[in-house]
């Protein structure tokens, strides 16, 4: 009974298969089969996608002591709707000068990709797209292209807060993308697969009790990824009126909102899988257990949102390539060390990771601070200087 | 009309002589305003009486499209004198207009629905507010909010007010008060709402 | 709190310094000639005892028979201010020389005094208008402005 519940999802994916294979030639069904799953994960996608939004508005609502939206619907549950049929009906602008084809390809290249990371992830024990081998790999390479989509959008706006918006965009994922590769780097020497289903299945304690510093290093670079607010430099108002998407109108600003929030979603399962045991939950069949690990994480993000203050563009940078990619480094040779002395990284390693990542934090934010002061004192020029 | 080139080609240096054609061109466009606004744009407001004949697809295809639109209508960041701090008001705790789907004030015209005119319209603010309307996609929504949007308030006389921000651009709703409390913006909204929910594609269509 | 400095002590030390520069005190504020005005505002910018930095603001005034531009000083070191003013005659180009290369922030508020007032800022790097357009006609904070 208990082993019909956990593995409900496979079960019913195997019936289907077996319903189908049953009277259609083996090509058909093939194809069919996948249709099927490519459209039940869309579906599924787009309304936690849509969940999401509502969340978000509904959440920062209420850290801002306000109600948020509560008119449409039971709690305001059709805002993201209402939006949706909104943008749908809004007149298209592409703007004079502007590269028409680039501006339509750019709004499609920035969804595609937050989508596709979505066919290695795994959301119950055999329940996977496409269990690649080099799970990980294949979603840090899909997972940049969408930057090039919002290099593209940039440009083809033919304006100049929006290029600007886009070269911050570029600078900002590039430079996060190397301390959040060698982060991951951890998880994968511990876990001795590239693939997220066995990362999963090698989780018998959570990885972030394992790598805390690796949790703390992915979490901020994939946050800073996401462009959420202490970091969303590349459409900070006040700068850069809109970023990348100041020319985008109706729909395919819609598409940039869904990828941001789609992304957060991939995020958020992403930090689930490598470092909160996936699916995995003592007494909770796995296709709940997921769900409620990604509404935490998403929770996490929604709360540092709240609370933190935008960056500025050299403090960003600093983070990125004095702050958190030294201790990715760090990390990487102390789980290699480990790994070298200690034979298959028994769990109470624990016990030492969790202090170690405290102090190594605790020193390095020591450094930092010390370090961006002496930069900004010694770069502003003497106000007399400036007087004449 | 065009004022900071248009970014095709490099961009030539600023000298004093291209600066001096920028301020010669941007008061021919203020003096040209000027003198062709002498009466105010007519209110669209007149279809508000008038009987469209309607099928029973277009008529829910209307319910659908006028509720998503009322229901998600983003104001522009858009504020020019003390008006604006009673409608930053009206956004945050107390009043809260994230209540109705607003709270999303979008720094890009390409993304807004409703221009909020908060506050004192100048003539040399003539020009950027035109273009800002010119800028926003259809459908579009202007609240002339206050007395000196509405009709130059107390400095209808002067000099150098627009008296009335629809000598400009056409005026869906007029938010009376020197300046409106948050709650009669709010009131304002509401009845921008009910316009929006009376509104047709029919229409529309017809119209252009 | 913030002293306000005496004319009546202020002029015979300026006057000191500067022999040649005509100087007058009254009870509010302290009465320079325009073709002094310079040498005065760079004596008091630069003198230790005095060290007034900081221009708080530049005003015109229109008194019908002449015009009048006033600077408010202040020292943030020192913490004391005090008035200058300059009367001009209602010609049809009343001039004062421009305190830009002592005070950048200077800059504007010229230019308001120039735009609204018609005062002209001799020495000025950019004196155009600020809050009208080019190809207004006429100085409206003037008392004989007509609209």
């Amino acid at each position: 009974m208990w082993d019909t519940i956990t593995n409900l999802l496979p079960l019913v994916g195997a019936a289907l298969h077996d319903f189908l294979y049953g009277f259609l030639p083996g090509w058909l069904a093939y194809l069919l089969l996948g249709f099927i799953f490519i459209v039940i994960l869309l579906v599924s996608i787009l309304n936690t996608v849509l969940a999401f939004i509502w969340l978000e508005r509904r959440g920062i609502s209420r850290f801002q002591v306000r109600l948020g939206p509560d008119r449409v619907g039971p709690m305001g549950l059709l805002q993201p709707i209402a939006d949706a049929v909104k943008l749908m009906t809004k007149e298209d602008i592409v703007p004079a000068g502007g590269d028409r084809a680039v501006h339509y390809l750019a709004a499609v290249l920035v969804f595609v990709p937050a989508l596709l990371v979505f066919a290695v992830l795994p959301f119950a024990p055999g329940v996977v797209f496409a269990d690649l081998n080099i799970g990980i790999l294949y979603i840090i390479a899909i997972g940049s292209v969408g930057v090039i989509g919002v290099f593209m959008g940039g440009w083809a706006s033919n304006n100049k807060y929006s290029l600007m918006g886009a070269m911050r965009a570029v600078a900002q994922m590039v430079s996060y993308e190397v301390p959040m590769v060698l982060s991951v780097i951890g998880v994968v020497m511990v876990a001795q697969s590239l693939s997220l289903e066995h990362i999963v299945q090698a989780q018998e304690l959570p990885f972030i009790l394992l790598q805390p510093l690796g949790f703390f290093i992915y979490f901020a670079a994939a946050s800073a990824e996401l462009n959420r607010t202490p970091m969303d430099l590349l459409e900070a108002e006040s700068e850069i009126i809109a970023g990348y998407h100041v020319e985008y109108s109706g729909m395919k600003f819609a598409l940039f909102f869904l990828a941001e929030y789609a992304n957060a979603l991939a995020v958020s399962i992403i930090v689930s899988t490598l470092f909160l045991g996936g699916w995995k939950l003592p007494l909770v069949p796995p296709y709940i257990a997921l769900p409620l690990k990604i509404f935490a994480v998403f929770g996490l993000m929604l709360w540092i949102r709240s609370t933190l203050p935008r960056l500025r563009v050299d403090q960003l940078m600093g983070f990125a390539w004095k702050g958190l990619l030294p201790i990715a480094l760090l990390n990487i040779f102390i789980t290699g060390g480990e790994l070298l002395i200690f034979k298959g990284y028994p769990s109470w390693l624990a016990l030492v990771n969790i202090p170690l990542a405290a102090l190594i934090l605790f020193i390095w934010s020591r450094l930092f601070t010390i370090k961006i002061r002496a930069t900004a004192t010694s770069a502003r020029p003497a106000p007399s200087a400036r007087n004449v | 009309m065009e004022i900071g080139g248009n970014g095709h080609g490099a961009l030539s240096p600023i000298t004093p002589e291209v600066m001096r054609q920028l301020d010669f061109s941007e008061g021919q466009t203020i003096e040209a305003m000027r003198g062709a606004n002498r009466r105010p744009i007519p209110d669209p407001d007149r279809w508000l009486t008038e009987e469209i004949q309607k099928s029973v697809l277009v008529t829910s295809l209307d319910s659908l499209v006028n509720w998503g639109r009322r229901s998600s209508l983003w104001p522009m960041n858009f504020g020019l004198a003390c008006c604006a701090i009673e409608m930053i008001c009206a956004a945050v705790s107390r009043f809260d207009i994230a209540r109705f789907g607003m709270e999303l004030f979008r720094a890009s015209p390409r993304q807004a629905d409703l221009m909020i005119v908060a506050g004192t319209v100048t003539w040399k603010m003539a020009p950027a507010l035109r273009r800002i309307y010119d800028q926003m996609p259809e459908p579009k929504w202007v609240a002339a909010m206050g007395s000196c949007a509405i009709c130059g308030g107390t400095f209808a006389q002067g000099y150098s007010v627009v008296p009335g921000v629809s000598r400009i651009v056409p005026v869906d709703v007029y938010i009376p008060g020197c300046p409106p409390r948050p709650d009669a913006l709010i009131y304002g909204l509401m009845m921008l709402h009910k316009k929006i929910a009376k509104d047709s594609i029919a229409r529309q269509a017809r119209v252009g | 709190m913030t002293r306000d400095l005496s004319p009546f002590e202020l002029a015979p030390l300026v006057q000191r310094e500067l022999p040649s520069a005509a100087v007058s005190p009254t009870t509010p504020a302290l009465m320079v000639e325009p073709g002094s005005l310079l040498a005065v505002a760079r004596l008091l910018q630069e003198s230790p005892t005095l060290k007034l930095d900081y221009l708080v603001s530049v005003t015109g005034v229109d008194y019908l028979d002449y015009l009048e531009v006033v600077y408010h000083l202040a020292s943030i070191a020192l913490n004391h201010r005090v008035v200058l003013k300059v009367q001009l005659p209602r010609g049809d180009k009343p001039t004062v020389p421009s305190l830009t290369s002592l005070w950048r922030g200077a800059d504007l508020q010229e230019r308001e005094v120039y735009d609204l007032m018609g005062v002209y800022f001799e020495g000025h790097p950019n004196l155009k208008r600020v809050f009208l357009w080019e190809g207004f006609v006429g100085h409206p904070l003037r008392k004989d402005f007509l609209y």
